[in-house]
């Protein structure tokens, strides 16, 4: 006897369909019909091919906000990876008051980003705390301009983005050793493995997973990076716009009345494309670690057979 | 039974998906749902119901008087409706931009000058001259002219409230600094001189110049803007000023920040105490008693050097309202002169958009108590004759962002005063909608 209809099923995923079609595809579809027009908010436009994606050949501010996106992931990758793991480390010893400093490490998570960049904007400028400091202490003669030299203001905002991310991503390394045993540890101590040996090779490959899990989501979100460097540059992009990310410039050009709604639509399939270089290189890690070693031996067996 | 159940369910979850898909598209049909009726009944009476945007009015000091002037009208004209709507003062370009491409737009809403351009080029707003041009003449003819553009007929805004802005100077910082309070810079040569002093006399801990300049002050100095239908900005008159502005921040007379402040990041710096020198609206007053009372008490108002700028809000109707002519009447009656007036007395140091009003200025200003502030109307509506709008309507907000990058970049040295308006030149050139 047939319990249902045969439709049945359909109705029961049509809302997670239709919300899917409405609020998911549909947007990322028409960004990309519209990346290939030369769309304004209000006028419409027409089919103009790839012209804006050569446009972005010659145009400097996508050159300089590719620069600031790309430094961007090469300074917060490693930071970001390794640093919240020492800190996991760290709180994870049985010490007094550990649970303090543990809940502490966290506050910049639950911080506003843009109280947050406010603070360091203040402490940073000509005037602020560093700078009196460095003063006082004799370390300058005059101000050094923090917020306004293209290096030091992407410093102090990828300083920004790894303080603000240490918290978060060290309870995700908290949960992950507490999966890597003990007795590795003491099995290694004994076979007269150091501190550094040990975090080297039972650490790490204990928590790869967790790891390769947060350079991922690191990289990514370094490359949508906006709130910090808009803030920090007080949504000018800085001097000669060096200090824009690639969101700022998408954001320059597609918002308002007359906003470029077909190039910021190519630039943000850009971003798209371009964050899913690190996501696949890190796929790829991921399956290649995966494999056993049998597989990995009938792997070279095949590669051996081909080329005899 | 069942199965009619499941078959209904099955048409109402799909009308459901249509529905949602069509909303989320912006397709759903060009009728504003809060727009009812068809306007003026066969009797020449006024029904129906329109909707009224103003932008960042709705707090303490002006909800009574928006409440107080849709009750008046919904009086004077019974069977009315009219729904105000205040939008928050950021994302505005961007909200009245989804409300015009979802053919959303308020019947009755607030934009200045430039949003009116942009909706106006794009058939959304109602031509006011074609619709009663007699109306106009009660308005001044600076704030009518504001919202007729160049290469399209009609007008296209009725002018609310017109503001300009003043210098202010901390006089205590120049006592401190050697420099004479009673002789505060009357012209660009002086202020230039002045600033380098204040620098060098306090050790940079002063300074009194914090802004970088922008087409406002190329404009002021004498350079033309935007002509037949390209931006000219990078003329001689621009790069001279530009030039004066890189020496002085070379010199260590203008802080850092200077860089990478916006225009209210003037009158912040002004505020912390870290310049000596803003220009800002009669408001300013309110907001150093709040923030910095210290200064407030040292802080003097004076003309702005050059040609003033002309700051002006406007109401506009849309083309697409189902019930124009009470959205076109209740416009008028929003404007009118008696309106414009009970406004700018809560909004003080604007100036009404009315000829009327202008020709009795004590109608607004003597409700004004606080001395400083009321000694800051009297400049701002003598200076207001010579105000003008300075930025071209098409000069957007991402020109002005990119414009101001080139212009910090050549402060900072890395490129020549002439190649950054160049530069500056070309990309809004470049990015005028063809």
């Amino acid at each position: 006897m047939r319990s249902h209809r045969w439709y049945t099923p359909w109705i029961l995923v049509a809302p997670a369909v239709i919300w899917t079609v409405v609020f998911a595809l549909y947007p990322f579809l028409n960004t990309i019909i519209l990346s290939f027009t030369d769309t304004r908010a209000l006028t419409g436009g027409k089919w103009v091919g790839i012209e804006n994606y050569s446009r972005m050949l010659g145009d400097e501010q996508f050159g300089n906000a590719m620069l600031t996106t790309f430094i961007y992931v090469i300074a917060c990758v490693p930071l970001l990876a390794l640093l919240p793991l020492l800190l996991a480390m760290l709180v994870l010893k049985q010490i007094p008051f550990i649970s303090f400093f543990r809940t502490t490490a966290y506050f910049p998570v639950i911080a506003s980003v843009v109280a947050v960049s406010l603070i360091w904007m203040w402490m940073f400028d000509s005037r602020g705390i560093i700078n009196e400091t460095l003063q006082f202490l004799g370390v300058t003669d005059a101000p050094l301009p923090f917020l306004v030299d293209r290096w030091m203001l992407l410093a102090v905002s990828i300083g920004l983005t790894v303080w603000r991310g240490l918290g978060y991503y060290m309870v995700v390394y908290l949960a992950a050793l507490a999966n890597v045993s003990d007795e590795l540890h003491e099995a290694a101590a004994l076979d007269g493995a150091g501190t550094f040996s040990r975090f080297l090779h039972i650490t790490i490959p204990g928590v790869r997973g967790a790891m390769l899990l947060i350079t991922a989501l690191i990289a990514v979100s370094a490359m949508r990076i906006f709130s910090e460097l808009y803030m920090l540059t007080n949504g000018t992009g800085g001097p000669g716009g060096e200090n824009s990310s690639l969101v700022m410039v998408i954001k320059q050009f597609g918002s308002g009345l007359t906003g470029q709604v077909g190039y910021a639509s190519a630039l943000s399939v850009v971003l798209f494309l371009i964050t899913l270089v690190p996501l696949a290189f890190l796929g790829w890690i991921q399956n290649a670690g995966d494999r056993t070693p049998r597989e990995k031996k009938q792997t070279s067996r095949r590669k051996a057979g081909a080329t005899a | 039974m069942a199965g009619f159940t499941r078959r209904r369910l099955i048409a109402t979850t799909g009308i459901i998906g249509v529905a949602l898909s069509l909303g989320a598209c912006g397709m759903g049909g060009s009728t504003p749902a809060s727009t009812q009726g068809t306007g003026s009944t066969d009797s020449g009476e006024l029904s129906g119901e329109i909707t009224y945007q103003t932008w960042s009015l709705k707090n303490e000091r002006f909800t009574p008087y928006f409440e107080g002037l849709v009750a008046a009208f919904q009086d004077e004209n019974p069977g009315t409706t009219i729904k105000w709507t205040d939008q928050p003062g950021d994302g505005y370009a961007d909200k009245v931009m989804q409300q015009a491409t979802a053919s959303q737009l308020p019947d009755v809403i607030n934009v200045p000058p430039d949003f009116a351009f942009s909706l106006a080029e794009a058939g959304k707003l109602m031509d006011l001259r074609k619709a009663d041009a007699e109306a106009l003449d009660a308005y001044t003819e600076g704030g009518v002219q504001a919202y007729e553009f160049d290469g399209m007929e009609g007008s296209f805004g009725y002018p609310w409230y017109l503001g300009t802005d003043l210098n202010w100077w901390n006089t205590k910082a120049f006592t401190d600094f050697g420099l004479d309070p009673e002789k505060l810079p009357t012209t660009l040569d002086e202020m230039f001189e002045q600033s380098k002093t204040m620098a060098k006399n306090s050790n940079g801990k002063m300074f009194l110049m914090s802004s970088a300049p922008g087409i406002a002050e190329f404009y002021a100095a004498g350079s033309p803007l935007f002509a037949d239908g390209e931006f000219v900005f990078n003329s001689a008159e621009a790069v001279k000023v530009l030039q004066r502005y890189v020496d002085l921040y070379a010199e260590g007379a203008m802080p850092p920040e200077v860089l990478q402040s916006t225009y209210l990041g003037n009158s912040q710096l002004y505020l912390q105490g870290k310049v000596a020198w803003t220009n800002g609206s009669a408001s300013l007053p309110k907001d150093l008693a709040e923030q910095a009372p210290s200064i407030s008490e040292v802080t003097v108002p004076t003309p702005r050097i050059g040609t003033p700028p002309l700051f002006v809000q406007g109401i506009s109707v849309a083309a697409e309202s189902k019930n124009p002519a009470l959205a076109l009447a209740f416009a008028q009656f929003a404007t009118n002169n008696d309106n414009q007036v009970e406004f700018v007395k809560l909004a003080q140091g604007f100036l009404p958009g009315t000829k009327l009003a202008n020709e009795n200025p004590e109608s607004f200003t003597d409700a004004i108590e606080d001395p400083n502030m009321a000694e800051a109307a009297k400049l701002l509506a003598a200076q207001m004759p010579d105000a003008e709008v300075a930025a071209p309507v098409q000069f957007t907000d991402a020109m002005d962002t990119y414009t101001q990058q080139q212009i910090t970049a050549a402060m900072r040295g890395d490129l020549s005063a002439q190649d950054a308006l160049d530069k500056a030149v070309k990309y809004c050139n470049d990015n005028l909608p063809s």
